[in-house]
């Protein structure tokens, strides 16, 4: 029989996924262990997390240098003995710090967890924030930034951030030699006591996952004595951005990093999934109209996209691209051209049919690792969202119209309610 | 009609120690235009990733016309022969694909519900069988990867660093330019009978291999792989004659400047090619040296004496005899000569004294949890079988581990002398470009 290659062969459409559910523990002091058991493979990631990021700091860095330096020393082991000590089992450490949250991340063989654990317990109640290991973290967060501070890329995003935010609020807060500089040890020692050493913190262990194992953590993590809860700051988003330009010259760069958007709204909100499909046209995805025009067509970049970003208490919407320095006015245009198209003209449905089905097909294919399951639970558990909120993802997207479509293009998508950035020039 | 001859071959089995990594259970078969297909069922999931790899890389460019393979993975997505667009069907069943060119090979994967696999049959056979060779697409992807050129390699501070150091430790081999090419202007000048040629040459089912693995049943795999790839013509055998890169005799030095904000250097030694013997050997000796905070350097050239403020050590991995390689970035006040003397002395004692008991038993430890975690996803596992059939045979994929474990001591005090010889050295000193004077 001869092959017709122009047919394309039948296909199912994903109509919904099980996001498999944590076992929930409660340890003897009160903090809770979510474990996600799956996996062929012997690994395990355990992670301790504490509501406790730049939104709750006093003095702006406290929250990360608090963090970090929970690796440099605890009252028995020193900086390198505590490197030793993980590297030894083959162990991978991240301090992990957001604006929202920090949290310490321990990837390691199943079979050594009960020797990273005792770790892990000494780092939390332990550390002691050595000067000169402070002063070597401090000097290498300086030459970092001044690295950073070469690349287009972060000026533009950490400057959107600002404007959007504003510099009094933790969203819109970013490091500067003068924070880094200023920042005291006693700022990093409270906020290490108060949210770190006698925190409230939640613990979540993802992989090859044996019933030994939350016994132990019971014993490493569970007997310590935690705090009260900790108020949640109240802040305000300062927003006077609209309609704004700002350019970052950097007279040698040949490219532009351009950043474009405002302030939106988090997974709370009832348009978040209309949004979510309207940005993935968009931008969100290769076939996304920003990369048909002004990659594949026009060839000014080598990526451009749009993303609906969400924090604990707040969101935004960023469209971002690297183009040719003479480009920048041109992919500016552009970009506000798919803008108008998406709000003027209604979106034909096949083009609406494979977003949607790339969506769902991108979500089924994100939950395949205990890894994947956790980091999904996490938000569910973090965000107090509720617990079925991924199980509907995929009806609500399929749910989404053309009509929705331009609904959400006209209130969240107008040039006139955005900042645009440019690092580089015009 | 192909024919399909399935081998059936279980692998992993009369290995009576505890592992702490699984063994990638597969079946292969190959079909009679000489496309080897290879199949890891796993049931625990309900996608598939579909991995095609093509054995042609930078390495197999002509010095004219480098950047070609790397230009060529753009092109597979601009339409085939029947099917005008690569990338909305994928989409259309819920699938995500992409591709990537190294000095060695070319790779391409889709992973989509599993349901679906047969989307990725149909459009892997048909950009196979031929491209759509619209100069429209090469025009545009030309400027794409200008751009690309341009964001990653000059728009960042150090992106420069391979084009300064492949020609610096590399003299014969092809190696000795990035994938990206040697000079913008190749890619500038490409025509459109170059693209036909590298395809019908080097995108042959023959020289390829199609790693198919997930919620699939090896049946179904040899049905629509005869259906799809099956009568796909085979090309010529391509044989591979690159020359061999000459023993390096005497250490060498390159300096080069650009306004970075911190001096930095980059030191590189030859060592044996990812599936050659001696080649674990080489990544623990440079594991023991800078990964992490507890490696050699860091200790004793950050912690000890501040002299640098990052640095670390890695190997390329290529086919090929590849590279290790030391970075850091020095401390402002310290002289790039005085933190290369600092190196230096470091390398020398790991030469004299070798690597101690403690630190290989923690590198193997490191290697060995690297390994479990690269293999938690199905792509991985499915592009791991791809890279060992590639390279000579699918069961090297399943041999890292025991390779590891068998480590001694004694193996890696060896592979200090042999690689970390100052005239198997090649360095770069990067220096800050001093910008013209501020008026005060």
């Amino acid at each position: 029989m001869q092959l017709d290659r122009s047919i394309a062969p039948d296909f199912k459409l994903i109509s919904s996924i099980n996001l498999p559910e944590a076992q929930t523990h409660t340890l003897e002091n009160g903090i809770l262990l979510h474990v996600i058991n799956i996996g062929e493979q012997p690994v395990i990631r355990i992670e301790c997390i504490f509501e406790a990021g730049n939104w709750y700091e006093k003095q702006i860095g406290a929250s990360y240098f608090a963090i970090k330096m929970l690796s440099e020393g605890t009252s028995r082991l020193n900086s390198g003995e505590i490197s030793e000590a993980f590297d030894r089992l083959g162990a991978f450490t991240e301090m992990m710090h957001t604006s929202d949250r920090i949290g310490i991340v321990v990837y390691c063989l199943s079979r050594f967890l009960p020797e990273v654990l005792p770790l892990v317990s000494q780092l939390i109640q332990h550390a002691t924030i050595p000067e000169k290991e402070l002063e070597e973290l401090r000097n290498i967060t300086l030459q970092n930034l001044k690295v950073n501070k070469e690349k287009n890329a972060y000026l533009a995003t950490t400057e959107f951030r600002a404007r959007l935010f504003g510099t009094e609020h933790p969203y819109g807060q970013s490091q500067d030699e003068d924070n880094i500089e200023q920042l005291s040890f006693d700022a990093i020692r409270q906020h290490y006591n108060q949210f770190i050493k006698n925190g409230r913190f939640t613990v979540v262990l993802a992989g090859q996952v044996e019933e030994a194992d939350i016994t132990l953590i019971n014993d490493t993590l569970g007997k310590s004595q935690i705090g009260p809860h900790q108020a949640k700051p109240a802040f305000i988003v300062k927003s006077a951005y609209q309609g704004q330009e700002a350019v970052i010259e950097k007279p040698d760069a040949v490219q532009s990093s351009i950043r474009m958007g405002r302030v939106l709204f988090n997974r709370h909100h009832e348009d978040y999934f209309k949004m979510l499909v309207t940005n993935e046209i968009l931008g969100g995805y290769f076939g996304s109209r920003l990369m048909k025009n002004i990659r594949e067509e026009k060839g000014l970049t080598y990526g451009i996209s749009s993303h609906v970003a969400t924090l604990r208490n707040a969101g935004y919407f960023m469209i971002g691209t690297d183009v040719k320095k003479e480009f920048t006015e041109l992919t500016i245009e552009e970009i506000k051209k798919e803008i108008t198209k998406l709000q003027t003209e209604r979106i034909g449905e096949e083009e609406l049919t494979t977003v949607k089905n790339f969506m769902a097909g991108e979500f089924a294919g994100s939950l395949n690792t205990a890894f994947e399951v956790a980091d999904r639970q996490k938000v569910l558990l973090l965000d107090s969202l509720p617990a079925d909120f991924f199980n509907h993802y995929i009806d609500k997207i399929q749910a989404v119209t053309s009509e929705d479509v331009l609904e959400m293009a006209n209130l969240y998508l107008k040039p006139e309610d955005m900042i645009v950035v440019i690092a580089g020039g015009k | 009609m192909g024919f399909c001859r399935p081998l059936n071959k279980p692998s992993g089995f009369g290995k009576n120690f505890v592992r702490s990594t699984i063994m990638i259970r597969y079946k292969q078969f190959t079909l009679e235009n000489g496309l080897k297909v290879f199949v890891h069922e796993d049931f625990s999931t309900p996608m598939a990733a579909v991995n095609i790899l093509y054995n042609v890389g930078s390495r197999d460019e002509d010095e004219e016309r480098t950047g070609f393979a790397h230009l060529f993975e753009h092109l597979m997505f601009g339409g085939s022969q029947h099917i005008p667009n690569y990338d909305i069907p994928v989409q259309n069943v819920g699938g995500e694909n992409n591709a990537f060119t190294s000095p060695d090979i070319t790779n391409y994967y889709i992973t989509l519900p599993a349901d679906n696999v047969e989307t990725a049959f149909w459009l892997e056979s048909d950009r196979m069988l031929s491209l759509s060779f619209d100069p429209n697409v090469l025009e545009v992807q030309r400027k794409v990867v200008i751009e690309e050129f341009k964001q990653r390699y000059l728009n960042q501070p150090y992106g420069d660093m391979w084009l300064k150091l492949r020609p610096l430790a590399y003299k014969e081999h092809p190696y000795r330019w990035a994938t990206i090419g040697k000079d913008i202007e190749h890619i500038e000048r490409a025509t459109m009978d170059d693209v036909k040629d590298f395809f019908f040459r080097f995108y042959r089912p023959n020289n390829a291999i199609l790693v198919v693995a997930g919620a699939i049943t090896f049946e179904e795999v040899q049905k629509l792989a005869e259906k799809w790839f099956g009568n796909i013509p085979a090309g010529q055998p391509y044989v591979r004659n690159i020359p061999k890169e000459p023993v390096q005799t005497e250490a060498r030095y390159l300096e080069t400047s650009a306004a970075v904000p911190l001096n930095s250097i980059i030191k590189v030694f030859h060592m044996p090619g990812r599936y050659e013997e001696g080649f674990y050997a080489a990544d623990l000796l440079s594991d023991v040296l800078g990964r992490g905070k507890s490696s050699r350097l860091y200790q004793k050239l950050l912690k000890e004496r501040a002299i640098f403020n990052s640095i670390n050590a890695s190997v390329t991995s290529s086919l090929d005899p590849g590279l290790l390689l030391i970075k850091g970035n020095l401390n402002p006040g310290i002289s790039l000569e005085e933190a290369d003397r600092a190196v230096n002395e470091v390398l020398q004692e790991l030469i004299d004294t070798g690597a101690t008991e403690e630190e290989v038993t923690k590198v193997k430890n490191q290697s060995e949890a690297s390994l479990a975690f690269s293999e938690v996803e199905l792509l991985n596992r499915a592009m791991n079988l791809a890279f060992a059939a590639n390279a000579g045979n699918v069961d090297w994929a399943n041999q890292d581990a025991d390779i590891i474990r068998d480590l001694t001591v004694n193996d890696l005090h060896q592979a200090a002398k042999n690689i970390l010889r100052p005239e198997n050295s090649s360095t770069l000193f990067y220096r800050v470009e001093t910008k013209e004077p501020a008026l005060v």
